[in-house]
């Protein structure tokens, strides 16, 4: 997976090829990535795994165009992001991918419903509303649309967080350590619906998480280690990428 | 802790300038009032010492009335006749009589010469000995057709010695220029126009015959100043009494020194508005800054810091920022000061240049002012600072517990209001201006208290059409109601300015509309003929003569105004009229008593002063003139509508005659003869404006525009001085959108990353802003509809009695607010937008 960027018989809905992300210059340089090179096949749920300090989550800012590269090119499906502007970046973040961030990061004078529409909002799009609510059943919040997000708990409200990065159909959903703030059953609740949207809705789901309960959750898991991929794990399970991340760590 | 509070100051500098800058503004305008006035002062102390320099004693009337124009005669005459005893005395090395009066040269294009600053005529008696004016050209003028002239005039307007220059006064006349003449070393007095004549002319011209101002004197070599006083006193007659020169420049300084305070008092006025503004941002920007570091506080606590250690710090950052504030407000108010003085020359009122006078005061009060207005509005936001529990340091809690239930809030806020309400009413029935001034500073207070309580729904409202026109605006609008007392506190700084802004504005809509509606009322006559310059001046009564003459007026009728008397040791003002065409002319709505009784010895009074003063028709009431002395008048009729007439006293234009101190006409009113064209009236009279330059004749629609137009005039210069509160407010709404911004952060952030461009972004600060003003300038709109209501409500004894509201206007300022907000959001909409998504994401 991780050399077959250019491959023919499988499509990508984000690629990396050979990024390299330096923060600060001279003596102070720190390279957070060093020629990476990775693609997330459609469809698919992926764990980006590795110990903090590894670059897994500059890897996924510079996958989702929020961060610029130093060097190499980032691909979202077939754009590549290097050549985009601020202006066409924004574009693509609010057409194409959709977030999902650890704090549960949602406007506190909007209600969950506004929420969850809030990026087509941006983009002046009407919703589908088929997809939508196929989206809010599928996390289960039906009788909480008209809640703020005060109202809810913190499970409730990374639910919420979930259906609003499906709402545009993303080709692509970044979730950064979706499940660090809750507890274990909410989280468990949390993955669960991100499987399933990978499942029954057929999303693309790239997850960065330190949790290796919740990379059992994923299809595929890439290790990051010192900004170089160090290793991938098809059908990971818990105990395996236990095992995995202490002989990185070691 | 001190460390804990420099690192905070330190660490926030844009903050900190801005809040600053609005203590700064209103500080400034405190010491730049007292630096001018001062400087004014002091300027015509040295006028006056050198007016009086050449002379040692002068003679006056003891009679004094207290003048509410300076530029009025506000003692009696001196007879001329005593000069020649004066002269007798011991000691007495020179002595000259001077007079004065009101005189309008025409200029060379025979129009009479404009300018704000007034006319004079006066005798050159002793020019360079006694006069403080002194022959810079020529020679002094002698006979009656010979005349002087200062020489900033002669300059400005290109007279020559021996032009011929035509002169209006209570006599007019064609005069030969003879000599120019300076004062002292300045060729011009703050832009007065000089006409002088010898004695005898200048007593016949401005028709005071036998009679002067003063007398001035020099003592001999070796007869001291109380000496000579002394010496003269023994020989003037009760009446008169000689003071010494610098008494007498003493007493005239005085005199404009009380018409300086009263300028002081009126900026200072303004001047508190804005500090009163700034009052509010203070207390706001401390607010929102507690809130923000409440964790820190929380920490400070944690970590063993006492309550009070926690208010100090707060209250320190406040002291220390509105102690250096208030020195650069210092600084400020200096400079515009000399901004203001370079104004003043540039318009021709140029003064003697005197040194900027700065006084211990000038920096003093100013800095105590400011630092005390500091300390005050950030006490409240240092005590809520104090209450931060420490736990909320690990806990993280979102914010303070709001102090007071909006219950209370409700109970307190209307309490204070109408604590307001009370002082106002109480202080417009005639508790004073002071009274009326405090009653809108506590209702400002209570309205302030109560807005919290209707910020969210007028902000809802106020947004909706924001809301229609997309998330932006939608977000906008939330926004703005998601903390009511920050939104309502912000736009409560832009009520106060535009309050009082929409109050003048009503306030003067509604004096156009009342003395409209008083002439329409009240005056029969088709023109109104009056000074030139809308009314500036006096006329001669020859204009009023001559018009009489022509067969297509119907009824010519001559007015005086504010002349002056005393009642009961009181001094009062009346206006006369001729009393055989004045019915014809003017309605006054005679209530008692009947008009044609009114001749000469007679008076009619307003009813509103006979309830005064329980008067009654055909009683007898002594009245006591400045030259016929006690006269006992008796009161033929009492009229309710005061029309033009506002003093309440209305006597023959024979007794006013008598007692005037020149022979002017203030105004006249004419009417057309039946079936007499406007067009052949307007012929018939125009040879003789032509004759008299200084006079202007306007029909009654052309004198309601004339006087809305002065009316304007007045509206716009106190509109001027209120748009720094209004300024300063806007400085309020830039800081507490860009402190917002900053707690808002993360959530920038969020929408930047789903995908909100930086337009819809700055589009929603925008909005933001937007629904902050509106809501300032509809609160604000509220309170002066309030305010020029009662203020009307109180004036119906003088003639304003119809509320009016200049809707378009009005509607006016709620655009021109929502323009500002706009302005206001372009830096913080412009910060925000620049803020880097990933930073804003990971911000704590």
């Amino acid at each position: 997976m991780t050399l077959d960027v250019t491959g023919t018989g499988v499509s990508y809905a984000a690629r990396a090829v050979k990024v390299s992300k330096i923060y600060g210059e001279g003596d102070a340089a720190v390279r957070a990535l060093d020629s990476v090179t990775v693609g997330f096949p459609s469809g698919r749920f992926t764990a980006i795994m590795g110990p903090s300090g590894s670059g897994k989550s500059t890897l996924m800012h510079c996958l989702a165009g929020l961060d610029a590269v130093t060097s190499g090119n980032v691909f979202l499906g077939t754009t590549d992001l290097s050549s985009l502007d601020d202006k066409a970046l924004t574009q693509l973040r609010r057409d194409q991918v959709g977030f999902i961030f650890q704090a549960y990061n949602l406007l506190p004078t909007l209600t969950a419903a506004e929420n969850i529409t809030l990026p087509l909002d941006l983009a002046g799009r009407k919703p589908d509303q088929g997809w939508l609510d196929r989206v809010i059943d599928t996390v289960g919040l039906r009788s909480r649309l008209t809640h703020r997000p005060t109202e809810l708990s913190g499970g409730q409200q990374q639910r919420v967080a979930v259906a609003r990065a499906l709402a545009t159909r993303p080709r692509i959903v970044f979730a950064d350590e979706p499940t660090g703030n809750l507890d274990s059953r909410a989280g468990a609740e949390v993955l669960g619906f991100l499987r399933q949207s990978v499942d029954d809705l057929g999303q693309t789901i790239v997850m960065v998480t330190h949790d290796p309960t919740a990379a059992g959750y994923a299809d595929a898991a890439v290790f990051l280690g010192d900004g170089h991929i160090v290793d991938e794990m098809e059908a990971p399970t818990a105990e395996r990428v236990l095992d995995r991340l202490k002989t990185l760590e070691a | 802790m001190r460390r804990v509070m420099i690192k905070g100051l330190l660490a926030h500098k844009l903050r900190l300038a801005l809040t600053a800058l609005s203590v700064v503004l209103g500080v400034g305008f405190v010491a730049g009032t007292f630096v001018l006035t001062d400087t004014l002062s002091s300027t015509f102390d040295n006028l006056f010492a050198q007016v009086n320099g050449n002379t040692d004693a002068q003679i006056q009337s003891t009679q004094t009335l207290k003048p509410q124009d300076p530029s009025e005669p506000h003692r009696g005459p001196v007879p001329d006749s005593i000069l020649a005893t004066v002269e007798k005395v011991p000691g007495v090395a020179l002595a000259g009589g001077y007079l004065s009066g009101q005189a309008d040269i025409i200029g060379k294009d025979g129009k009479i010469l404009s300018g704000q600053a007034p006319n004079f005529g006066a005798s050159a008696s002793s020019l360079g000995t006694l006069s403080p004016f002194k022959i810079k050209e020529g020679r002094s003028p002698k006979g009656p057709t010979e005349m002087a002239m200062d020489a900033g005039t002669a300059k400005r307007e290109h007279f020559a010695l021996g032009d011929k220059v035509r002169v209006e006064a209570s006599q007019t006349g064609t005069y030969t220029l003879v000599g120019i003449v300076s004062f002292g070393t300045q060729d011009d007095l703050a832009g007065a126009k000089f006409a002088l004549w010898d004695v005898p002319t200048a007593q016949q011209v401005l028709h005071r015959p036998g009679e002067f101002d003063t007398i001035s004197v020099k003592a001999a070599k070796g007869v001291s100043r109380p000496e000579l006083v002394q010496r003269l006193q023994t020989v003037l007659p009760a009446g008169l009494q000689a003071i010494t020169s610098d008494a007498a420049a003493a007493q005239q300084a005085d005199q404009v020194k009380k018409s300086l305070s009263f300028l002081s008092t009126f900026l200072l006025a303004f001047a508190g508005v804005a500090l009163f503004v700034g009052a509010f941002i203070i207390y706001n920007t401390f607010t929102i800054i507690v809130a923000q570091r409440l964790r820190e506080l929380a920490l400070l606590r944690a970590l063993g810091a006492s309550r009070r250690q926690v208010t100090r710090s707060v209250l320190a950052e406040g002291v220390v920022v509105g102690f250096f504030a208030s020195l650069v407000g210092v600084g400020f108010g200096v400079v515009v000061a000399i901004g203001l003085k370079a104004i003043f020359s540039a318009v021709g009122a140029d003064l003697p240049s005197t040194a900027m006078v700065i006084k211990p005061r000038t920096v003093i009060v100013p800095v105590v002012v400011g630092v005390l207005i500091t300390t005050l509005s950030s006490w409240g936001p240092a005590r809520k600072a104090s209450k931060v529990p420490p736990v909320a340091a690990i806990r993280g809690a979102e914010s303070i517990p709001e102090g007071r239930s909006l219950r209370r809030r409700l109970v307190s806020g209307g309490l204070v209001l109408a604590l307001g309400i009370a002082a106002l009413v109480g202080g417009l029935a005639g508790g004073g201006i002071a009274l009326v001034g405090f009653g809108a500073l506590i209702f400002y207070g209570g309205v302030a208290m109560l807005s919290p309580l209707v910020a969210a729904p007028l902000a809802r409202l106020i947004g909706a059409p924001a809301a229609r026109l997309g998330l932006p605006g939608r977000l906008g609008r939330l926004n703005a109601m998601r903390n009511p007392r920050r939104t309502s506190s912000t736009a409560a700084a832009l009520m106060i300015g535009l309050g009082l802004v929409s109050f003048v504005t009503i306030l003067a809509a509604s004096l156009k509309t009342s003395f409209a509606a008083t002439l329409n009322r009240s005056v029969k006559a088709d023109y109104i003929i009056q000074g030139a310059n809308g009314g500036e001046g006096k006329f001669s009564r020859e204009v009023a003569l001559q018009l009489a003459q022509k067969q297509e007026l119907s009824a010519v009728s001559a007015m005086r105004f504010n002349g002056e008397f005393k009642l009961d040791g009181v001094t009062k003002r009346d206006d006369a009229v001729d009393p055989y065409t004045f019915s014809d002319v003017m309605d006054v709505d005679v209530r008692h008593g009947k008009v044609s009784d009114f001749v000469p010895g007679t008076l009619l009074v307003a009813d509103t002063v006979a309830k005064d003063k329980h008067w009654q028709v055909g009683q007898q009431v002594t009245l006591a003139f400045p030259r016929t002395g006690d006269q006992s008048m008796k009161i033929v009729a009492i009229y309710h509508d005061a029309a033009l007439f506002q003093n309440g006293y209305i006597i023959t234009l024979d007794d006013y005659g008598a007692n005037a101190a020149d022979d002017l006409d203030s105004l006249v009113l004419a009417k057309r003869a039946n079936g007499v064209s406007d067009a052949a009236a307007r012929a018939a009279v125009a040879p003789v404006l032509a004759q008299y330059p200084s006079v202007e004749m306007q029909d009654q629609a052309q004198f309601k525009d004339q006087v809305a137009g002065q009316i304007d005039k007045a509206l716009v210069f106190v509109v001027i001085l209120l748009m720094l509160a209004v300024f300063i407010a806007l400085i309020g709404i830039v800081n507490t959108l860009a402190l917002s911004i900053f707690e808002r952060t993360r959530e920038l952030g969020l929408l930047r990353a789903v995908g909100m461009g930086r337009r819809q972004l700055r589009r929603m600060i925008r909005w933001e802003s937007v629904i902050i003003t509106i809501l300032g300038a509809v609160l604000g709109l509220a309170v002066g509809a309030f305010f020029g209501w009662a203020a009307v409500s109180s004036m119906g004894s003088i003639g304003v009695d119809r509320l009016s509201f200049p809707v378009g206007r009005l509607i006016l300022f709620v655009v021109v607010a929502g323009l500002a907000g706009v302005v206001a959001a372009i830096f913080p909409a412009r910060r925000a937008a620049k803020l880097d998504v990933l930073q804003a994401i990971a911000h704590e």
